[in-house]
């Protein structure tokens, strides 16, 4: 008896050398039941995954995007949505915000921030609809119906051009932890990470798909996918990769999705906006 | 997308007379093939895309293409119009279920 537990321990001690050998760090959440792995490094640069994706797709999706972007029909619905007047107040967007939104230009480009009213993260979908239930005494609209992708795509392509400006400095930083913490987290029946896929791995091939870089996943939203053969914003693409490692996926605009939507797009800090995107 | 049988049509800014000119268009349409299955229900989609386009220049009728079930989603096509006269060019587009889609751009050669 003595001797198994005697072996017990030099395995176990052997296994823990392993991990420190393999150099992963791991520390344990609160609950401590599911390890949160803190860091990975970038597995390719960025030039070296930009060369690596002209190899593999070269340049037939932004050939497509330039002749012609379905999504496109969607942002002119939106401008025609942003001079409707709509609700008990009798007011539309433009009352406020000025013609042709003069004064929601390059406002898309610091989203998604911290908002006290919410004591959370607000981002452009959300705060349309609380403007319209608040200012203009309208129904919210549906998350990923054509009326809210259409004027949350004309009011983020206000900015198209502007820089990237997240901050998570002050109050936005917890929310902004919480966000790396889930994309650090390893979860589904699969037991990935986003992480895992986008830093570890990225610009290396899983079976026939290139995995990406994050630096570029969140300046193109809402995007038009091929796969979708629609448009969509960037919390269904969440939702998507959720289902592929065979995670529940959350509904839209829940705490954790855009908490991660200001990781991503701090991630993107200093990129121009490019809406609407055109994607595989 | 919701609606069907929004057309885009786009030419080049400044034509020169009798110059051959590429004319692209995009027409939003689902293209049912009518052999895909709904996930849930487990039953077929009913086939439901454009089998006709039909390309005026003026009076004249200059192309037709009949499509079947290949052509994908939202298609988009380019061809090529020798922009003699300045006329109207119009793009029907006629689907299996009668619906006509169609747009006009006027084309001003200098």
């Amino acid at each position: 008896m003595h001797k198994l537990i005697t072996r017990i321990l030099i395995l176990l001690s052997v296994s823990f050398g392993m991990l420190s050998i393999i150099g992963i760090q791991y520390s344990f959440a609160a609950d401590g039941s599911t390890p949160v792995i803190k860091e990975y490094k970038q597995s390719v640069s960025a030039e070296e995954y930009e060369k690596r994706y002209n190899a593999v797709y070269g340049k037939s999706t932004e050939q497509m995007a330039e002749e012609g972007n379905p999504a496109d029909f969607l942002l002119e619905d939106g401008r025609d949505l942003y001079n409707k007047v709509e609700g008990s107040a009798g007011k539309s967007c433009a009352d406020c915000h000025g013609k042709n939104g003069e004064k929601l230009k390059g406002v898309a480009a610091t989203y998604p921030k911290y908002d006290p009213a919410i004591k959370g993260i607000n981002t452009v979908a959300l705060q349309i609809n609380r403007c319209r239930e608040d200012n203009m005494g309208a129904e919210p609209l549906k998350y990923e119906s054509d009326d809210q992708l259409s004027l949350t795509l004309y009011v983020k392509s206000l900015s198209n051009g502007d820089p990237i400006n997240v901050r998570i400095d002050g109050p936005a930083r917890p929310f902004y932890e919480a966000g790396e913490a889930y994309y650090y987290k390893r979860f589904g029946q699969f037991n990935f990470s986003c992480a895992l896929c986008h830093v570890k791995y990225a610009g290396h091939m899983m079976r026939a798909n290139l995995l990406s870089n994050n630096r570029h996943h969140a300046d193109h939203w809402p995007s038009y996918r091929l796969k979708w053969g629609a448009t969509g914003s960037i919390q269904r693409r969440f939702r998507g990769c959720n289902k592929n490692v065979r995670q529940k996926p959350e509904p839209y605009q829940s705490e954790t999705y855009r908490n991660l939507e200001l990781y991503l797009t701090y991630q993107a800090n200093g990129l121009p906006i490019n809406v609407p995107g055109f994607k595989m | 997308m919701a609606k069907i049988g929004r057309i885009k049509i786009r030419v080049p800014h400044s034509i020169t007379k009798g110059e051959v000119i590429p004319v692209q268009v995009l027409v939003t349409h689902p293209m049912e093939t009518g052999q895909r299955k709904d996930k849930k229900t487990k039953e077929l989609i009913p086939a439901y895309y454009i089998n006709g386009v039909d390309v005026y220049y003026g009076d004249s009728l200059i192309t037709h293409c009949d499509w079947t079930i290949a052509v994908s989603a939202n298609p988009f096509m380019t061809f090529y119009v020798k922009a003699e006269k300045a006329a109207p060019l119009k793009i029907v587009y006629k689907d299996i279920k009668g619906g006509v889609y169609e747009k006009t751009v006027q084309i001003s050669p200098q």
